[in-house]
């Protein structure tokens, strides 16, 4: 993900700087960093999908391999773990924002 | 894609093959004293053949997936003639009276079917050693 460098146009020309809109290049970063994230969540919820779909075969005495069901589980758990990671990287920078002195 | 999650893959398919493994000792052992198994003869005892599947190359060369695990090619069932007894009152008796029982030598079974199990055990082991070094890389950066 390319991140632009800040230039002194982004600080002195007013409403060029993050936030101005969705025209420049911040706000394509942040679309990019936006799909990207989106994705990732589409990725954990067909993980999850496919866990969860495993486990119900499984109980419902279908004939599936137990080992496949755990596999199933442990890759949703460690997906979840990375989106978790990604969720507390974004609200300690929402943090580390509003903790700014103004 | 080379991710972790096709490691897992992998672990996945050694846990399968050692799973069927399993069925087939099982399967020996629960007739190891079967005089009529298929088309009449006594049983015969089964093995699993496994065979790797091999690392993919793209068409630079370079290595598109380290190895995909292992398959269960065959089973293939042993042919050695099995002991025969001496029991003339015996329904599968032949004119002699001497009664073929399968070749299925239950100490071999034990000691594969031990076998078995430590493999399953050891690609587990596998799959939670990886499964700590995801876990790991995921705190990569915390204090």
């Amino acid at each position: 993900m390319p991140i632009d460098p800040i230039t002194s146009r982004h600080l002195l020309i007013p409403g060029g700087g993050p936030g101005a809109g969705t025209t420049g290049s911040p706000g394509a970063a942040l679309d990019s960093f936006g799909t990207l994230l989106s994705s990732a969540l589409e990725n954990l919820n067909r993980l999850d999908n496919t866990a969860n779909q495993a486990v119900a075969r499984l109980a419902a005495g279908e004939d599936v391999d137990l080992h496949q069901v755990m596999i199933a589980v442990q890759e949703a758990d460690i997906a979840f773990q990375l989106a978790l990671q990604v969720r507390n990287k974004l609200v300690d920078a929402y943090h580390e924002v509003m903790r700014m002195q103004v | 894609m080379s991710g972790i999650f096709s490691v897992f893959k992998i672990t996945a398919s050694a846990l399968t093959a050692q799973r069927l493994r399993m069925d087939l000792i099982a399967s020996n052992v629960a007739n190891a004293e079967t005089t009529r198994g298929a088309n009449g003869a006594p049983y015969q005892r089964q093995l699993a053949v496994f065979a790797a599947d091999p690392p993919r190359f793209n068409l630079l060369g370079r290595v598109e997936e380290p190895g995909r695990g292992v398959r269960v090619q065959q089973i293939v069932t042993d042919e050695t003639p099995g002991q025969r007894v001496y029991d003339p009152d015996h329904p599968d008796a032949d004119e002699n009276g001497y009664v073929t029982y399968p070749n299925v030598n239950l100490a071999t079974e034990m000691t594969d079917m031990l076998s078995a199990t430590r493999a399953y055990e050891a690609n587990v082991t596998v799959f939670n050693a990886l499964k700590s070094m995801a876990l790991r890389a995921l705190d990569i950066g915390k204090a």
